[in-house]
């Protein structure tokens, strides 16, 4: 194609910058609604299969009321993946061009699954009346299970470009493209893992967080706690709890993995200067020697490879990816921590010992849950992207080949950046609007009647 | 037929089906916007209701299917039309969320905003489109105008049509009344842009001539009343276009189209996809038709 020849040049800085930062912006912005869309249809269905069973009032409402919520969120959530799709050429079209064939076939079947969500979205929240409640309940479940699955495929996308497989580049020509490898490509189930317990965690502990406050506030005006706030915090946390202990296995998993595979990107995120045996573990300002070697080699005197044994010109930002993974790691364990605490009360509390931690302190390191969570989110997805640079796809395609050549991507960045903030603040006070007026709400859907 | 004549078919009856349901959704939030009864703008917040986020999937559809069967046209029309694209896809944004918000927590700002990105967005990939038809260079072009206002007067057409019946069923006649005043004056407005348009750039193929007659029949039975039967011919009318225009594009896309496997793999995945799909599709379609069981107070 002839415009595309100028994509030979190279955008200028400020440009390549711009756009780099609108995709961390934009995606960073849809990682969080895409795990509360994951997530909260996931406890909807917890609260109406509790109704169901108990025929409770209270957890009949929590589903109703999530359920909007996660209709707004779904709607908000679906746009702002629209935008990343057009993102996909409008800012990287040299990668597009080249690859876009060898983890195509990962998009299509995510789109597939998206579909089948968006679809059985629709029939969930406009059966609720027009269904009997038992089939209502089920059309739930694919809701959930596309999810899931949409989320996976696309991490496929990005675990493949962390390793790279399923074609040959013959004088730099694609060939041999094998999609199904490229998509089983030895990354993907650990970082599937990763991200779908990190999506749970975020939502449950970012909706618990809500119910914290509320608890709180019982407790401030010295009223009994709302079995419904009680009800609200726990079905959530308790998801969030239960994710927490798996992440940490999983995360492990994923180190070792990047070790393997990504060994410029560890040493990064494990702060390795010089290559050397008997590697001390390093968290901020804390220093034990030899365990780094210990941990990932299971010997003390096992060798790891450190960034000055990459050239320059290979080597990621490795403070942004050190300090990226630092957070995540502090955050999990914090949480980790938080989880035990909240399984020993249960377990206590199963043995008729004293009720669950509703307590002041409990609820306000609660309420922080819901943002640290996220913050660990984010911190994580900066250490596996900024990890990668310089390459878009590791070790093959360099991220200033793949970039639109047009002047002017950082307008596009500025634009993006007040609408996404208007969203924001948009989506933040619709949802406690949503809140402050529960049952009072009257759409056009109700008052006009239906003759057809 | 070949796999990328089969990747290029699915492509444009994505695009078909975004032009006549996403395209609708568009034309409503123009209504929307010049809409100045309480009473019309209920009707067309009730009927875009339940369809609106699956729209969207559509487009996604279409440019994923771009992207993995011809990759080097996808990265060549996104990056030579960022700009309008881009313009698209806030469009997309601002409108997908100020309807929810409208909806949740009712505010005049909200409905404006949902108004002006309804035309925006459409107005964005029209005049895209017509650039890659007729081989121009900028969306500011004339034929880059031309296709924009084309794209935006179709979807206005389509959603006053739609709304016609929507509003019978909802027992609005009056409303219905005014939509199809609407949808008489915009197809009118519309079949005078589109044919000087067709015969100034040269699209002479039996689409058009299709896309003429199906708009002239529409008029007519918009006149008799008949509100079922003139969705089926303003839809034929409206997807005419769009695959005239995929014709004057005169595309050689075996050059470019990704390899036989890939398209393999992706055209298995669409056909056990749409056993899932389309009977659920159909389901969410027959209930929305459905009135609440007890109407919640």
């Amino acid at each position: 194609m002839e415009t595309f020849a100028i994509l030979a040049d190279a955008a200028t800085p400020a440009d390549f910058a711009a756009a780099r930062q609108q995709m961390a912006f934009t995606l960073g912005f849809h990682i969080i609604l895409a795990s509360i869309g994951i997530g909260l249809p996931a406890i909807t269905l917890l609260a109406e299969w509790r109704a169901l069973r108990t025929g409770d009032r209270v957890y009949a409402e929590l589903a109703r009321r999530w359920m909007k919520a996660a209709g707004v969120l779904f709607a908000v959530g679906a746009v702002s993946g629209t935008v990343l799709s057009f993102e996909m050429g409008t800012l990287w079209p040299g990668f597009m061009d080249k690859y876009g064939q060898v983890f195509g076939a990962a998009f299509a079947l995510e789109g597939i699954a998206f579909f089948i969500e968006a679809i059985f979205m629709g029939i969930y929240l406009y059966g609720w009346d027009r269904l009997p409640p038992k089939v209502h309940f089920l059309t739930g479940i694919p809701v959930v299970i596309a999810g899931l699955l949409s989320a996976s495929f696309v991490v496929t996308v990005n675990s493949w470009m962390n390793n790279p497989r399923g074609f040959r580049l013959v004088n730099g020509e694609v060939t041999e493209v094998d999609p199904i490898a490229a998509m089983l490509n030895p990354n993907t189930p650990v970082q599937a893992a990763h991200l779908l317990l990190a999506s749970l965690m975020v939502c449950g502990f970012t909706v618990a967080s809500v119910y914290a406050v509320a608890l709180l506030r019982d407790h401030r005006r010295g009223r009994p706690l709302d079995p419904y706030h009680r009800r609200g915090f726990a079905i959530p946390f308790t998801l969030g709890a239960v994710c927490a202990p798996l992440q940490v296995l999983v995360g492990d998993w994923a180190v070792r993995h990047v070790h393997e595979h990504q060994p410029i990107k560890f040493a990064a995120m494990e702060g390795i200067e010089h290559t050397g045996a008997e590697q001390p573990f390093k968290f901020a300002i804390f220093e034990i020697p030899g365990a780094l070697s210990l941990m990932t080699t299971f010997d003390v005197n096992g060798v790891l490879r450190g960034l000055d044994s990459f050239p320059a010109s290979e080597q990621p930002p490795a403070e942004v990816v050190r300090i990226g993974f630092e957070l995540m790691i502090a955050i999990g364990t914090a949480l980790l921590a938080m989880a035990a605490w909240w399984a020993l009360a249960w377990w206590r509390h199963r043995r008729g010992h004293e009720g669950l931690p509703y307590r002041p302190w409990f609820l306000r390191i609660a309420a922080l849950a819901g943002v640290a969570a996220a913050v660990a989110m984010e911190a994580g997805w900066t250490t596996t992207e900024v990890g990668r640079q310089p390459w878009i796809v590791y070790g093959v395609m360099r991220t200033e080949e793949a970039v639109n050549p047009s002047p002017g991507l950082r307008f596009g960045l500025y634009v993006v950046l007040v609408v996404y903030a208007v969203l924001a603040v948009a989506t933040i006070s619709v949802l406690r609007r949503m809140r402050r007026r529960p049952e009072r709400e009257r759409p056009a859907a109700r008052e006009l009647e239906v003759v057809g | 037929m070949s796999y990328p004549d089969i990747a290029l078919g699915l492509i444009l009856l994505g695009l078909s089906a975004y032009l006549l349901f996403g395209g609708a959704d568009f034309g409503a939030g123009l209504w929307h916007l010049l809409s100045r009864r309480r009473e019309d703008r209920e009707v067309i917040e009730h009927a875009m209701g339940p369809l609106w986020e699956a729209n969207h999937v559509w487009l996604i559809f279409v440019m994923v299917m771009t992207w993995t069967a011809f990759p080097p046209v996808f990265a060549d029309v996104m990056a030579a039309h960022w700009v309008p694209l881009s313009l698209a896809a806030l469009g997309i944004v601002a409108r997908g969320s100020t309807f929810v918000f409208a909806k949740a927590a009712p505010n005049r700002v909200y409905s404006w905003i949902f108004g002006v990105s309804s035309v925006l967005t459409p107005y964005c990939m029209g005049a895209v489109a017509a650039v890659i038809a007729t081989g121009g260079s900028s969306w500011q072009s004339l034929a880059g105008l031309y296709g924009g206002v084309l794209t935006t007067g179709l979807c206005a057409y389509l959603a006053a049509v739609y709304l016609i019946w929507d509003g019978r069923r909802l027992g609005r006649a009056e409303a219905a009344e005014r939509f199809r005043t609407c949808a008489l004056a915009s197809g009118t407005v519309v079949g005078l842009i589109a044919l000087p348009g067709a015969l100034t750039l040269g699209v002479e193929s039996p689409l058009i001539t299709a896309s003429a007659l199906a708009g002239v029949v529409s008029l007519a039975l918009l006149l008799l009343r008949r509100f079922l039967a003139v969705r089926v011919t303003a839809a034929l009318a409206t997807a005419t276009v769009l695959w005239g225009a995929a014709g004057l594009a005169d595309l050689d896309l075996h050059s470019v189209a990704a390899h036989d496997a890939v398209l393999q793999v992706v055209l298995i995945a669409l056909g056990v996809g749409a056993l899932i799909l389309v009977p659920s599709m159909a389901w969410l379609f027959v209930l929305f038709q459905r009135a609440p069981k007890q109407p919640a107070a």
